[in-house]
């Protein structure tokens, strides 16, 4: 079997070779045929891959241990779901599964535009093509998962990593992998668009969804990541700033700037250059990111390890992709003149212009200290690290900057506001958040970013209920229906700029979430049997140790009442988990009592099974719950926005904001 | 035309000028020498009281921690070079025998210190990272 997923590979290489070659003569030479050929050929790409993948599939579900990726990453005790999921459990297999991936959507993307933007057709056909088979020679000369032991087979399989066999595990990787892939779309129809020339704003129409798919797909793979290490890993955080994690949020920033700036592009013609631009950088930060985290080039204890040939190759691709990309900017940049210049400072193309400045400026800020080892190595000789204080200083007062431009820029007029409008916008938005900073400063709240945070989400909060109530104010005068049905009616017309409003609203959830990680309160204790220990107000008594076993894995369980104020708030049950084949690897097992208000985070670092001792980390988490109901919210916002918009009803109604 | 060429070479200058700053003020604060076992144990001097990442590898059997308590002693080595460390707290649950690790904290008479939620581990053996496994340093 290992040999037929090795050839399906080559053939996937072949075929995306033919598609490259076919789609750029043919549409050199304008033969529909030859395009039609390469656009089969394209197919075929992601047919083979599909037969590749199943093939993968079915070597994990048959516990075929001569393919030495199999042999590495499964057992014959691990659980049907998990030999399935162990495809993109390790390097050979994640980088299979994105071929995979990207032939699929690129397929998916050909057959929905094909009649619509033909001419671009051939030149996202080479595009994609081109990438793929970047991805397919890695795997063929240097990580093939069909690679197999020679001489013997093993009997059974390493088992994957136990802190990996979790839901979390199962679909954070291919969610930020959908996100990371789903970026080459957009790329593709943007380079097409410049080889053309046909830069009217048809490309970005036909690129919108697909950012935002993207973009939805890689926010869920970070926010699944955050969980998962915050439930699985038990260090009590959800984020470190690690290089692995930042290579997630780089291409995040960017195409948050993008799904902004294509607006202005839309209504007033201005940020072309920025623009394509901006994908470009989207794309090129997603391999990047892999780049980094695959090749050794950042030393963390996260990464990967040290890969010369890897390294290389990805330097290679980079390096000509970032040529190729910016010297048809360069070309086409006649055709990329804005329609409309900047008037105001005061207007809402320019609040969006500072929104971008932040989010490129963010991306930078995170790219210079992931890679600050790196370059002060290359510079100084000695391996300088910076650790998250770094972060968290800069990343702070930009994502408050930040905040607070999600609140104004809503409010502020294209091209420019009167003085007059801007009071009319700001006035109560601005009064709420400055009565309830006042309050909680009254109320003692003393953590001045934490404060400053709450202020501005109270403001965009504001800004947010004012839109609704002034769209659905004008619509019930026009329907001649109740408030709430108009408001209704509201998100349901304008599905775009009410669900980005909706998306908004999910963000000051986070953001207030975040801010309670200005109140966390970390402490150890050791509690002996029958004995209790009292920590920010809440004991917790030890009730003994249980050990229990389900053949895959030996559990040692703490039994730990918790009680407030004399009220019993039941048992948590934090634990060490011994997986066979990893016994000297135990797993940390949290126990979290969640409410609105915080998290009580319970882990058992350290136990005694002769006196039935237990040391205990308990971690008071104040808001934690917020963040993961606020990407709830973006997510419904998101969808809302992506539900196709009938344009002519949407034009009726105009709201008072766009007066 | 002129008017914009200004515009933009300011705005140019006033990044180059924050980053610069950046550079400086990361430089300054906040960073930790990033060093090998061996190395530091090459000269010791330089590195005394210094902020420092330690990379190496845990001594087999040398995992040592008092009892009803969450003090650990062990040594860790990288290229035959041996140095003896301790640490309080817990420690993630990829520390173990043999397990790469980098541990942040400072070279005090001959010993090394781990700061708090100082050790960050990785087994290679046993899987590879994936995804910002093994404990960050919080």
């Amino acid at each position: 079997m290992a040999s037929l997923g090795s050839f399906l590979l080559m053939a996937a290489f072949v075929a995306a070779a033919c598609a490259v070659a076919a789609s750029l003569s043919g549409a050199r030479r304008g033969s529909r045929r030859l395009v039609e050929s390469a656009v089969g050929a394209f197919y075929l790409t992601a047919a083979l891959m599909t037969a590749a993948s199943a093939v993968i599939v079915r070597a994990f579900l048959t516990d075929d241990y001569a393919i030495k990726y199999v042999h590495r990453y499964s057992d014959h005790l691990q659980p049907l779901f998990y030999k399935l999921t162990s495809y993109w459990g390790g390097l050979d297999g994640s980088i299979m599964f994105w071929v995979f991936l990207l032939a699929v959507f690129g397929s998916l993307a050909v057959r929905v535009n094909r009649d619509r933007h033909r001419e671009l057709v051939p030149y996202v056909v080479a595009i994609v093509s081109a990438v793929e088979m970047f991805f397919l020679l890695m795997m063929l000369v240097h990580s093939n998962p069909f690679d197999t032991y020679l001489v013997q087979s093993p009997d059974d399989g390493q088992g994957l990593n136990p802190l990996l066999q979790n839901m979390y595990m199962v679909v954070h990787p291919p969610s930020l992998y959908i996100g990371f892939v789903g970026m080459t779309i957009p790329y593709a129809f943007g380079m097409a668009a410049l080889i053309t020339g046909r830069l009217d704003d048809a490309w970005l129409r036909a690129v919108r969804r697909w950012t935002m798919v993207s973009w939805l797909f890689l926010t869920l793979g970070l926010v699944l990541g955050m969980i998962w290490a915050y439930e699985e890993l038990g260090w009590g955080g959800y984020w470190a700033w690690d290089p692995v994690e930042n290579a997630g949020l780089l291409p995040w920033f960017t195409a948050s700037a993008f799904l902004h700036s294509v607006i202005v592009q839309e209504r007033r013609g201005m940020l072309k250059v920025w623009n394509v631009s901006l994908v470009v950088l989207t794309f090129f930060l997603t391999i990047f990111g892999t780049f980094m985290t695959r090749s050794g080039v950042v030393q963390s204890v996260h990464a990967f390890g040290e890969d010369r040939t890897l390294a290389w190759m990805f330097a290679v691709f980079m390096a000509a992709l970032l040529l190729f990309s910016f010297a048809w900017i360069l070309r086409r940049l006649p055709l990329l003149r804005p329609r409309y210049e900047l008037e105001s400072w005061l207007s809402r193309e320019a609040a969006f212009v500072a929104n971008n400045w932040i989010l490129l400026v963010a991306a930078l800020l995170v790219l210079f200290g992931t890679m600050f080892p790196t370059l002060s190595e290359a510079l100084t000789g000695n391996r300088l690290t910076v650790g998250p204080p770094f972060f968290n200083r800069w990343m702070a007062p930009l994502g408050l900057l930040l905040l607070a431009l999600t609140g104004a820029a809503p409010l502020l007029a294209w091209r420019r506001s009167t003085p007059l409008n801007l009071r009319d916008q700001f006035l109560w938005p601005v009064a709420f958040a400055l009565a309830v900073s006042a309050g909680l400063a009254a109320f003692g709240v003393r953590v001045w970013t934490s404060l400053i945070c709450f202020g501005l989400s109270a403001f965009v909060a504001a800004t947010i209920v004012q839109e609704f109530v002034r769209g659905a104010k004008v619509r019930r005068q026009a329907t001649g229906t109740d408030l709430l049905t108009a408001a209704v009616g509201l998100v349901a017309r304008q599905r775009r700029r009410y669900g980005g409003y909706i998306v908004h609203l999910g963000i000051v959830l986070m953001f207030i979430g975040f801010a309670g990680e200005g109140f966390k309160r970390d402490e150890q204790a050791l509690v002996k049997l029958g004995q209790q220990t009292t920590i920010h107000g809440v004991t917790l008594r030890n009730d003994g140790v249980a050990v229990t076993d389900d053949g895959q894995k030996q559990m040692v369980t703490g039994q730990i009442a918790i009680s407030e104020n004399g009220r019993s708030l039941g048992t948590l049950r934090p634990a060490r988990w011994f997986y066979r084949k990893h016994e000297n690897q135990p797993t940390t097992e949290v126990a979290i009592r969640r409410s609105l208000a915080r998290d009580l985070y319970v882990i058992m670092p350290a136990y005694d099974l002769s006196d039935q001792s237990v040391s205990l980390q308990v971690v008071v988490n104040p808001l934690v719950n917020w963040i993961w109901t606020g990407f709830g919210i973006l997510f419904l916002g998101t969808v809302i926005a992506l539900l196709p918009e009938r344009e002519q009803a949407a034009a009726a109604v105009v709201p008072a904001a766009e007066r | 035309m002129k008017r914009k060429a200004l515009k933009v070479g300011l705005t140019v200058l006033m990044l180059v000028l924050a980053l610069g700053g950046l550079l400086y003020s990361a430089l300054s604060e906040g960073t930790e020498y990033y060093a090998h076992v061996d190395e530091i144990l090459a000269d010791p001097g330089r590195w005394q009281g210094k902020d420092l990442q330690l990379h190496g590898f845990v001594v087999k059997d040398s995992v040592l921690r008092k009892r009803d308590s969450l003090e650990y002693r062990f040594k860790v080595q990288s290229r035959g070079a041996v140095l003896e460390a301790t640490y309080d707290g817990i420690v993630p649950d990829t520390f173990t025998d043999e397990c790469e690790v980098v541990l942040k904290g400072r070279l005090r008479d001959g010993e090394f210190h781990v700061a708090p939620n100082g050790v960050m581990a990785k087994c290679p053996s046993k899987y590879e990272a994936k995804r910002g496994l093994a404990r960050p340093g919080a």
